[in-house]
């Protein structure tokens, strides 16, 4: 029964995909013009599309990924635990806290280490911040690539308040490499609240301007409305994750299937949207900015006080770590960290980054180094959206269709 | 309208045409226009962005004079001709497309007392014909530049061209049918008599404006140069100063269309008329100017409001929504003129 369903379901596949192709130019002959976008063209990022063009319309596009391969797997088995920590971070520049949690997740899960509730609390609020930070350069990048440079520059400008936020919290701008295992770094500043409440009135005030310049905007309407459109069952059979399986009808997204932090003591929702289209994949990271705030609005109200690290780790502290994490509420690692030893096994953790779901799996020899760790991005399950969804679309469609996609070939390429 | 000038009509003439030509509203009023509108362009943009625009050349005139420097650095930059293109073509293409940009100039009269450089009876259809070779000269840039970048865009340019400027060409003569003349100045002196031609027939002007936003490559039309999709369009090979003058073009076209556009609907030197021939000329070509810059710089505002149309969405619009206004204006025009007589 599996086998032809499954065989069913990729002829299926097959035939949608193929659909505009074969009604197009079925040889490849001399009418087709074979673009190489990339990787040194401005609408390319940092990788190279093939696409091969009948006129002014794709036939064929490949994307041709790796040219910011940094062999982060490799090089998280050649160091300490605690040093891959800011090593995963480094993909996605943008949304980088929800990449540690889930490493730290799954490291916890190893060693079994429990983590104060307040901790969770910091994480989760840290996550949501850097949720929007990435949602509002998504939203950013979608805008120049339709020539819309208002809706850059705001994007940049707006998502600076959340970054300015994560600096108070954290102390450093992009790579916080806040969570540790255990909890996390340091406990948040007395005016933190205060702060974070008039960074999130600001930025629901921005989306109303937002609402009239750019979703409202009837050109941007006309160029994303019917582009690009991801049926759910190829969604479910590409395995694309986040905000784009979620724009098809989807409702999928880790922070409900399998809560992890203080997400399962937070009231919210999934804005899933039906279309399927580049505009329903762009609306619904405005509505997922409402929803962080909310998020972040009920974790700051409802934060428990107390330890910001577990007692297991708090235990091994030093006279002087005691004093400055009683002092000025700031962890230190112990030294025994360093050559952490998790116990023989494997551990699996996953989140919701800004761009969808990523999977953390480590596997433990019981030395101080990973035996093997896999790192799965969600922006490495979306490109696969380029070769099916682009096809039959004209030129000027293609970096519509990879802005609404949120593509970020360098958490793609690891 | 010829004014005689007694003995002193050959040296006076040369005199008018060389202010014509090279000073009021010819090439210095060009390039300081031109400099002034891109400043303005990215002030205004800069201002809508919430950031400063040009700044740090001549600070304290707000980095007016960062366009000087831009042409400075694009003048003294090697200046790169790839090796599989055409040369002759590479080079004359875009040199050429300037040139025929600018004549146009020379035509249009901007005072009532005196004849433009070059007096023809009908210039309006004159000036549309030179305006309307701008395609063939993009072509031959995207041809000889060997990329396939630059060809496509070159294409979209000349498709576009094409599909806007039947509407544009529609709409002026419209003007030119209400008031039963092919000369501007017998333009300008009939909305005299009546009313500016964007009260007479506001339709008209709607499409004129849409098809010289279109032409001259101004959002949401900016189609042909579509930076994610097409590097730089036609001008994605030029480097140096032959990347100046690419886009210099553009503005110049602007520029010219805008005067032909404040000619027809907005009473080319009207209000103010003055018998003294100097003060006619001066005070005619400023008052030309100042509405040629205002339709400019409302062309280069929409840069801050709109991202760009796809290609075949904006040929669409033109063959269908423009190409019927303009027709529709026609016939208002034809309807008012029976009244007008």
């Amino acid at each position: 029964m599996e086998v032809s369903g499954s065989q069913d379901i990729t002829q299926e596949l097959a035939r949608e995909i193929f659909r505009v192709v074969e009604t197009g130019v079925k040889e490849e002959g001399e009418r087709l013009i074979e673009l190489q976008i990339g990787p040194t063209h401005p609408g390319s990022g940092h990788m190279r599309i093939l696409a091969w063009v009948d006129g002014d319309v794709i036939v064929r596009c490949d994307p041709d990924i790796g040219f910011v391969h940094r062999t982060i797997e490799k090089l998280s088995e050649n160091r300490a635990y605690i040093k891959t920590i800011p090593l995963v971070e480094r993909p996605s520049l943008l949304d980088t806290t929800p990449m540690t949690i889930g490493y730290v997740n799954a490291l916890e899960k190893l060693m079994g280490i429990d983590v104060p509730p307040r901790a969770k609390y910091l994480r989760t609020i840290l996550a949501e911040i850097t949720r929007i930070a990435s949602h509002l350069y998504g939203i950013g990048i979608l805008a120049i690539f339709l020539g819309h440079s208002t809706g850059f520059m705001w994007a940049f400008g707006d998502r600076e308040v959340m970054i300015e936020l994560a600096t108070m919290l954290t102390g450093a701008r992009i790579t916080y490499a806040y969570v540790i295992p255990g909890g996390v770094r340091r406990d948040m500043p007395q005016n933190f609240p205060d702060a974070v409440e008039k960074g999130l009135k600001y930025i629901e005030k921005r989306l109303r301007d937002w609402e009239k310049i750019f979703l409202n905007n009837p050109v941007v309407e006309r160029r994303l409305r019917d582009v690009g459109i991801l049926k759910p069952n190829i969604a479910r059979i590409l395995g694309v994750t986040g905000p784009n399986v979620r724009a098809s009808g989807i409702d999928y997204d880790v922070r409900m299937v399998e809560p992890y932090e203080a997400y399962d003591e937070i009231d919210f929702m999934i804005p899933v949207a039906e279309e399927g289209d580049g505009y329903a994949r762009g609306l619904i990271r405005f509505k997922e900015i409402e929803q962080s705030i909310n998020i972040i609005r009920q974790a700051i109200r409802k934060i428990p006080s107390g330890e910001i690290i577990s007692p297991q780790i708090s235990r091994l502290f030093n006279p002087l770590m005691k004093k400055i994490y009683a002092e000025q509420r700031r962890v230190k690692l112990p030294s025994l960290m360093a050559t952490l030893k998790p116990p023989k096994g494997e551990a699996m953790a996953r989140v919701e980054a800004g761009r969808g779901e990523a999977l953390f799996h480590i596997v433990s020899d019981g030395s101080t180094n990973p035996y093997r760790f896999r790192f799965i991005t969600p922006s490495f399950r979306n490109v696969i959206l380029f070769k099916y969804l682009i096809p039959g679309h004209r030129i000027a469609d293609l970096p519509a269709i990879y802005g609404s996609l949120d593509y970020f070939p360098p958490e793609a390429d690891r | 309208m010829v004014v005689s000038l007694g003995p002193l009509e050959i040296p006076g003439r040369l005199v008018y045409d060389f202010l014509h030509i090279f000073i009021l509203p010819g090439f210095g009023a060009v390039l300081v226009l031109v400099i002034l509108i891109i400043w303005a362009e990215r002030k205004i943009a800069g201002l809508v962005q919430l950031r400063y625009g040009p700044l740090h050349v001549s600070r304290r005139f707000g980095g007016v004079l960062q366009l000087v420097a831009d042409l400075i650095r694009y003048t003294f930059q090697e200046f790169i001709i790839p090796q599989g293109a055409d040369k002759i073509a590479y080079l004359t293409g875009p040199v050429l497309a300037l040139i025929f940009a600018i004549i146009p100039v020379a035509f249009i009269p901007v005072s009532p007392l005196i004849e433009p450089p070059i007096y023809v009876s009908s210039n309006i259809l004159v000036v549309l014909a030179i305006l309307s070779t701008a395609p063939i000269f993009i072509i031959i840039t995207g041809y000889a530049s060997d990329n396939k970048f630059a060809f496509i865009g070159s294409l979209r340019e000349a498709f576009l061209m094409i599909s806007y400027e039947i509407p544009f060409i529609i709409s002026i003569l419209s003007m030119a049918l209400l008031f039963r003349s092919l000369d501007m100045s017998d333009v300008v002196n009939s909305q005299a008599k009546y009313l500016s031609g964007i009260i007479l027939n506001p339709l008209a002007a709607l499409v004129a404006y849409i098809a010289i936003i279109r032409i001259t490559g101004r959002f949401p039309f900016e189609i042909s140069e579509a930076e994610s999709e097409l590097v730089m369009g036609p001008y994605t090979e030029y480097s140096g100063l032959m990347y100046g003058v690419a886009m210099g073009i553009a503005y110049i076209k602007l520029y010219v269309y805008s005067m032909l556009y404040s000619m027809v609907f907005l009473g080319g030197w009207l209000p103010i008329l003055s018998n003294n021939l100097v003060e006619s000329y001066f005070i005619g070509s400023f008052i030309i100017l100042i509405k040629a810059s205002i339709l400019m710089l409302i062309a280069v505002f929409l840069r801050s409001v709109y991202p760009r149309y796809r290609v075949d969405q904006a040929i669409r619009l033109g063959w269908s929504q423009v190409l019927i206004l303009s027709i529709i204006s026609l016939i208002w025009s034809l309807v008012l003129s029976y009244f007008l007589r």
